[in-house]
This record gives C-alpha cells, structure tokens and sequence, in this order.
C-alpha cells in the first residue's frame, strides 16, 4: 500500500514539474501550447537512451534531457512565436504530433512504436520531491525578478508592453524556452519512474492534460498549478475502478471550472500569501 | 500514372469529407474567434443517432439522416448555450473558451463510451459503396456520393450566407461581432444559428465516416486534421477551409501511397507549419491581431 | 491465513485480472473479464481450492495504453495483494509489465499476448513469474506460411501490418521467414499506424499493383476488417485473405460479406462441440452473444489454468503458485490439454485451427498439428 502511494506522490510531482513549465508560458506569458507532451517526450528518451546505452549517470543524464528540449524548444520558437493565438495553439499541436511521430519512426535509437523498456528506476521519492522544491523555488524567485514582471507584461497587454520598450519576442521565446526546460526534466524523471517508454505516452491527450490542470489550478498562480495537479493526479487512480466515468467527470470538471469560476482554483493568488495575510491582520490587531 | 490517379481520386474523396467537418469549425471561428474542440463531438453524436435511428425506423435512412444531422445541431447550440455562453458574456479572453470547449471535447465523447459502450458499430448497408470501373481505374459508388452531397451542402451553405438576411447578418459578424450587436443583430439567436449549422455539417461527416469506416467513440479523433486543414486554408475562411482540406486529403494519399505511410501524419503537420511559416493567417485567411 | 484456519472461516484470494475496458480494445477486455468472473463464480462453487479458499476477481481498466497497465499492475500487487494476475491480451502491455510482476515475485498468466518476449526477455531467459495459455507468434506465423503455401498454394503474398504493435511486428517477421522456406515470394509489405488510421486506400493500391493472391494481415479485428471493406471497394478481386488470432465476429458487422473467403490462424473454433456449454453459460448470465470468443474462451481456462496451480500448491503463495504453474502436466481444460514447457513457460504441442469465413460465420476449416509442418 505505502509503495503505491509512493507511487501516486512520485507521479504527482512529476506532472507538477511539467505543468509548472506550462503555467510559466500560459498562465504567465499568455501563450497558449498544446504540444508540450512533446518536450516531455524528448526529456524522457534522451535520458532513458543515455542511461541505458551510454552508462551517462542519470541525473546528468536528466539535465542533458532538459537541455536537449530547450534547443528543440529555441529552433522551433523563434519562428513559430510570431503566430498569433490560435494559430500558435495549432501550430503546437502539429509540432508536438511531428515530435512524436519522428520518435515513432527513428527505430534504429529509440525502438519505435514497440517502445523502449528496462530503464534504471532512478526516481524514487527523495529524488522526486527534491526536483520540486528546487524548481518551484526557481520559478517563484524567476516570478519575483524583473523577468517575471516583463512575462506578465506580455501576457496582460501584448502591445502596450512593446510601447513600454519591452522587447516582447524575446520574453516570449525565454519563456517557452523555460517552459521546455521543465517538461523536458519531467520527462527524464518520468523515464527513470516508468522504467519503460512508449511514444504514445507523450501525445495529444498528455498536452491536452498540462495545459488543463494549469488553467484549473489558476492562471498566474503556481501554488494553484501544484494544487491542480496534485487533485487531478488523484482524482484520475482514485477512480481507476470506474474508468469510464472517470473521463467524464474530468471533462465536466474543466467545464464547470471556466463557466463558474474561470480564474481556476486559486485565480492569481499563492498559497502563502493567503497564510501572509492573515499574518498581516493578526499584527495590525496586536 | 494510373496509381498517381487513382490515388488523388483517394486523395481528393477524403478531402472532402476533412472540407465538411473544416468549413463547420472555421464557420464557428469567424464569428466567436476560438477553436471549438467540441467539433468532433457533434460529429460523433451524429454518427451515433444516425445508427440508433436506422436500428430503429428498419433502415430508413432519409428519416434517420434528418434525425442526425437536427440532433447534432441541437447538440452544437446546447454546448454552445451550456458552456460557451456564459464564458463569452463574462470576459473577451477566448482562452477560457478553448479549455471548455475541450472538457465538452471530453464529456461528448466519454457520454458515448458509457451510454453506447466501447464496440465498433457498422452502419447498416444503406449507401451504396460498389466500385465502378474506367479503365484501370477504380472510382468506388460512394465516393461519388461523398462528392455530389459535400458540393450540394456547401453551396447551399454560401447561398445561405450570401442571400439570406441572416447569412447577411453572420457575415457582418465575422467581421466585427460587437457592431454587428450595435446594428440590432441578436447576437445571440446569430450564434445559435451558426453552431446549429457546424452541428449539422459535423454530422453529415459523421455519417460518412462510420459508413466508410467504422462507427466508435473516438471517431471524433479525426477532427484534429480538419483543423489543421482550416489553419492551412486560413482560419475563419470558409473557402479557404475547402482549399486546405483538398491540400491535406491529397497531400496524406499521396505520401502513403508513394513514400511511406508511416510518414502520412509527418507531411500532414510537415505542411502545417510551413504554411504558417509562410503565411501566418494561412493560404486565405484575413490578419488577426492578438486579443489574448 | 493462519487466523482463518484457526477460526474455520472462509478466506479470500484476490487474482487481479489486467483488461482494456475502454479505448480501443475495449470489446476484447470487457469479454474476458466476463468470462473470467464466470470461471470464479464455479471454481468457487465446485470448491477446487485448497482450505476452502474462495477466490476474488479484482479487474483493472489499462484504457488500452501500457502506461495505465503499469499503474494499474502496481495497484493490484501492492494496495490489492493479489497473489497472481491473469491477463492481459496484449503482447505490448505484457512485456511492459513483466519486470514488475517478475521484482514483485506475482504469477501472471497472459491470454492470448503471443508474442515470445512475453515470458522469455531479450537475453533469453525465461522470466520466472510470466506464462502463458496461448501459442507463440513464431508459431503462429509458420502455421500461416504453411498454410497459405502448402496447402492453399498460394505464393505470391502481400503483408500490411501495423508498425505500432508488438504483436503485428512479430507475426510478420515469422511469417516472412517461414513463408520463404516454403517457397512464397512477398510482393508488398506495406505498414501503417493502429489506432490511428483508418483509411488503407493508400496502401491497398499499391498492394493492388503488386498483383499478390493472398494477403496478409497480422492485425486486430478494426484495423483488419476496414482493410478488407476498402479492398472491396477498391474493386480489389481474386486474392485470399489471411490473418491471425487477432479475428472476432465483430469484423463482420464492419466488413459485411468482404470478409466472405477468408483465413484465420486462431486458437479456437467457435464451432468446438466441447465449447457449446461455455457459450451457452455466457449468454445466459450475460444476455449478450460472445462475439471476442478467443477472448472469451482463453480468459476462462486461464482462471482453471490458476485454479488447478493453486490447488497442487495447496496454499496460495504466491512462489508455490509459480512453482505448481511451471509444472502443469496434461490439465485437461475446456479448449485443449496444457503442458507447460519450464524453458519457455509456453504452453507444449498447442494445436492450431484454421477457420474460414462462410455464410456469414467463421467456421471450422482445418486443424494444423506442430509436427506435421
């Protein structure tokens, strides 16, 4: 029972890496993917075909995987940030299918469709939690830097904040670039958890899923992307027994969220700075 | 050669059937400016009524096609009025519109996993699909068929649109949806009309894929390429649409047919993107400006 | 255990039982689950368990995705305590659980995941908690070269396999190889992408060119049926069809009289008298016809398969449940008498049927002995 639960934990703060990346470039930049599957795809194989093959030591070989994704990342975007809404979102959905179907086919490296199984079980649940805390404390400091403030820029006014002398291209493209980063270190992690790798794991229902736990969470808030993932991850074992209501109640779920309350769970606001508040008043009362 | 042939005639068949789920959903983005995904639901749910119908009236299929395509429609303005509406009236941000449509995406299709379950369902044989032969060559009798009814739908669709006093008013509002409203326009009786008839082209297509191929609640699936077909032709263009469906269905023949079928999806999404390279708006579609 | 002997109570032993029951294979899954819930229902009732153990199905849903089947095999053995998994159909989500069951010390018994790699890994090694009730693709796909060249005389064939599956990957490769021993000559082998496509018109013509007489379809039963619908309508005439164990009845309500003429490799027929009174029990309890009737049958003999091991081990640990499983000697159940060979944990001397598409049904056609190939 307790390995299970290990399990679900593990797998958690996996999803939570991935979908930290994606609320940086939706819920803070305003840019909409759904390909990001893609980038964990990338992370995932360069780790599992550099443990296995090239004996590299798996948390260099997670890095390296991040690495690669943020180059794949950088190619794609420079050109493909000039499109606009939904044009990007399409365009994400054909790159993020191409990706994947380049996996497919590359035989000779990654076994295609028949997948590449026997990966070292590297990510227990040390490892997991740390690559969480680290990030998250990355991405809340990236947040608070000037970084953060021009990426909301982007998002908030995409004009006024090239008025203003933001050289908006470039913020698009670091934030993508970020975002990449990050699915790509979930992938290696989600490798080394799996221990077996199928291109069909990173398609279009796994995109679709990131970017519909951080809208759910809360666009702008990255305590309300953790706490997102954290429900859907599980909601979605919890009733494994009922598969097919399941994916009903997901779809109803992410409906319901945006008639009723489309900021998401925690709109723009952190968990702390609920706990901050309070402390505030409680001082002023003193 | 004749292979050449014979495969653009494949090629241009299921084009054809991408140009009727395509011009439904660039209809829809002209007026509302997002991509609805629950397109391929009302797809699905045509293709479902159509057969519970004909199980049902002993194989009539004028009484179950009417039946389909009125209840995908009905299907298209519920979602829209559920889920859509409210979202639309609140704010101008079309990302909300999008995460949405995809949880009705998901709904849609997980309502006929529990209620039809998971088997593959045939149509009943009541459109005919004997081959005709030209020389070499193998034209089969619904192709045709697919042919005749898509080119009669569609420009029945642009007669609507260009002769009617609500096409008139649908296309002031693919313009600029709020002067539209200024001008009188009931905005929302106009968007209804226009999901009830993505609803219904949705479900014509639908019936032509369970027929040709099989009837199963992912069916839906196939929709992603008729959007990538309506960003190759421009979105929000109704004859771009047809343009990048005919592109695709011909470009996919003829990569499985000639190079490798493995490739088939590579040179679909290859092509995407170099449209857009290209051309941001697609081949003819009008510039859009951010509203995000 | 050892409370309940004590008290005298009944005990319970959970078998997990691995099924797609939604997405793609779906109707395969939810036909062995209920078969396999028949089978309890009277192994419990006959009480063949030692102790009066009663035994206790637990099913889990993979949405037909290996990945799901990873998470779900973990639930099973780890918050359900099952002490053996039956299931599942698919070579591809058997291989990838493997390693699981084999680190966790569970017995798993696959239906009909033919592919050799299920209970032997890549070095050649049996896996020691992995086994099967069904013949083997390599075997498999010699009784189709043989039968298509040898006994149907047909030497010009054309493959269309699906590049995304183990299964179809492995019957290609053995059919091609014994295929050219027999003297065949393949014309055509074109691939595509289970579950995803759905038009073969492509392909077909390009297959059509190659003038074959007989194709070959190494498939499951959507993607084989679309096949042989749009061949048909291609006008694609005077060529055989062939396929292996992946045929259901379903095809037919799909395929319609295309499928009229052609030839299956399978573990089963449908006509078996000794089969009737499973198919009759099924309607029964379930109103519904046993269309996935490979499923069906395979699904049920593994749960007697399991029973009888539990009963030699005489408890239902888990190792002594392995143990017992590698030594089944001539258990006689309701589609064949099963030898495990303990080199390759498949089951010995497996025969073949071959059944032919006629009036609407599959029937019994011929029977393929190991050694008269």
């Amino acid at each position: 029972m307790l390995v299970y639960l290990e399990g679900i934990i593990i797998l958690m703060c996996i999803n939570s890496i991935a979908a930290m990346g994606v609320s940086l470039l939706t819920g803070f930049t305003g840019i909409f993917t759904l390909g990001h599957a893609a980038y964990m795809a990338i992370g995932a194989y360069t780790t599992g075909i550099l443990t296995m093959k090239h004996d590299v030591h798996w948390l260099l070989a997670v890095m390296i995987g991040g690495i690669l994704a943020v180059a794949v990342a950088y190619l794609i975007g420079v050109p493909t940030l000039k499109l606009m809404g939904d044009y990007f979102a399409i365009a994400s959905i054909g790159l993020g299918e191409t990706v994947r179907l380049i996996i497919e086919n590359w035989e000779s490296l990654t076994r295609g469709a028949r997948g590449l199984p026997g990966i070292d079980s590297f990510t227990t649940l040390p490892v997991a939690l740390g690559f969480l805390l680290t990030l998250t404390i990355v991405t809340s400091n990236i947040l608070k830097s000037s970084y953060g403030r021009a990426f909301k820029a982007c998002r908030d006014d995409y004009l006024v904040a090239s008025l203003l002398g933001f050289d908006t291209a470039k913020y698009r493209i670091l934030s993508l670039c970020i975002s990449a980063f990050y699915c790509g270190i979930a992938g290696g992690l989600f490798a080394g958890f799996m221990t077996f790798l199928q291109p069909t794991m990173f398609d279009l229902q796994k995109s679709t899923e990131l970017t519909a736990v951080v809208v759910f969470g809360g666009l702008g808030s990255l305590s309300g992307t953790i706490l997102g993932t954290a429900i859907i991850t599980l909601v979605t074992e919890l009733f494994r027994p009922i598969s097919q209501y399941r994916m009903l109640i997901y779809g109803a779920v992410l409906v319901l969220v945006m008639v009723f309350k489309p900021e998401g769970l925690m709109g723009e606001k952190e968990l702390w700075s609920l706990f901050k508040r309070r402390d505030e008043t409680w001082r002023k009362r003193s | 050669m004749e292979s050449f042939i014979q495969q653009l005639i494949n090629g241009l068949s299921l084009g054809s059937v991408y140009a009727l789920i395509a011009v439904g959903y660039s209809l829809v983005y002209s007026i509302l400016l997002f991509s609805n995904f629950a397109h391929g639901g009302f797809l699905v749910t045509g293709g479902y009524i159509c057969y519970y119908a004909l199980i049902s009236t002993g194989n009539n299929i004028w009484i179950s096609g009417l039946l389909a395509l009125c209840g995908a429609g009905l299907t298209a303005i519920i979602t829209e009025r559920l889920a859509y509406k409210p979202i639309r009236e609140r704010t101008s941000v079309t990302l909300y519109l999008l995460i949405a449509s995809m949880g009705m995406s998901i709904v849609i299709e997980n309502f006929w996993v529990i209620m039809a379950g998971g088997r593959f369902r045939a149509i009943p044989p009541v459109l005919p699909t004997y081959p005709f032969k030209m020389g070499n060559l193998t034209i089969s009798s619904f192709d045709l068929l697919v042919f005749g009814i898509t080119i009669l739908l569609l420009f029945g669709l642009e007669f609507f649109l260009q002769k009617t006093k609500w096409g008139l008013a649908i296309r002031a509002a693919a313009y600029d949806l709020r002067v539209a409203a200024l001008m009188g326009v009931n905005v929302n009786k106009l968007i209804s009309i226009v999901f009830f008839l993505a609803g219904l082209l949705a479900a014509v297509s639908g019936i032509f894929l369970s027929v040709r191929y099989t009837l199963y609640p992912q069916l839906g699936f196939i929709t992603i390429k008729a959007f990538v077909a309506a960003v190759v032709g421009g979105l929000g263009s109704l004859r771009g649409a047809v343009l990048g469906s005919l592109i695709l269905g011909t470009a996919e023949m003829l990569t499985a047919g000639f190079i490798s079928s493995q490739l088939r999806d590579i040179v679909v999404f290859g092509l995407l993107v170099l449209t857009l390279l290209l051309r941001p708006t697609g081949l003819l579609g009008k510039a859009v400006s951010e509203k995000v | 255990m050892l409370f309940a002997s004590l008290s005298g109570a009944q005990t319970v032993v959970k078998v997990g039982y691995l099924a797609a029951l939604t997405g793609d294979w779906a109707a395969y899954g939810q036909t062995e689950v209920k078969a396999a819930q028949l089978a309890v229902e009277e192994i419990n009732a006959a009480g063949i368990l030692p102790g009066g153990l009663k035994i206790e199905l637990v099913p889990y849903d993979f949405r037909s995705r290996q990945e799901d089947a990873v998470n779900a095999v973990r639930r099973m053995i780890e918050q359900d305590k099952v002490v053996a998994i039956v299931g599942s159909n698919s070579s591809g989500v058997n291989i990838a659980v493997a390693p699981l069951v084999n680190r966790a010390g569970i017995p798993q018994i696959g239906t009909v995941s033919t592919n050799p790699r299920v209970t032997v890994d890549e070095n050649g090694k049996v896996r020691p908690y992995s086994f099967r009730i069904c013949f083997t693709d390599p075997y498999q796909g010699k009784v189709l070269a043989y039968y298509a060249a040898k006994k149907l005389n047909l030497k010009k064939a054309a493959i269309l396999y699906d590049v995304s599956s183990d299964y179809s990957q492995g019957l290609r490769e053995f059919f091609i190889q014994n295929y050219k021993k027999y003297g065949g000559e393949i014309v055509a082998d074109l691939a595509f992408r289970g579950g995803v496509d759905v038009d073969f018109r492509a392909q077909l013509t390009e297959i059509a060119k190659a003038k074959p007489n007989v194709i070959i379809l190494p498939n499951m039963g959507k993607e084989m049926a679309l096949i042989i619908k749009q061949a048909k309508e291609l006008g694609i005439k005077d060529v055989v069809f062939m396929g292996g164990d992946g045929y259901a009845d379903f095809m037919w309500d799909i395929a319609g009289d295309a499928l009229e003429g052609s030839y299956w490799v399978n573990h089963v027929s449908p006509e078996d008298p000794a089969l009737q009174p499973f198919f009759e029990k099924y309607k029964k309890k379930y109103n519904d016809e046993c269309k996935e009737f490979v499923n069906g049958i395979l699904g049920y003999d593994a749960m007697y398969l399991l029973a009888d091991a539990i009963r030699r081990a005489g408890s239902a640990n888990p190792k002594a449940i392995r143990d017992a499983l590698e030594n089944t000697k001539n258990l006689k159940l309701l589609h064949a008498v099963i030898t495990i060979d303990p080199n390759t944990h498949d089951p010995l001397n497996k025969d073949a049927v071959i059944l032919l598409c006629k009036g609407r049904k599959a029937i019994f056609h011929d029977r393929v002995r190991p050694e008269e190939q």
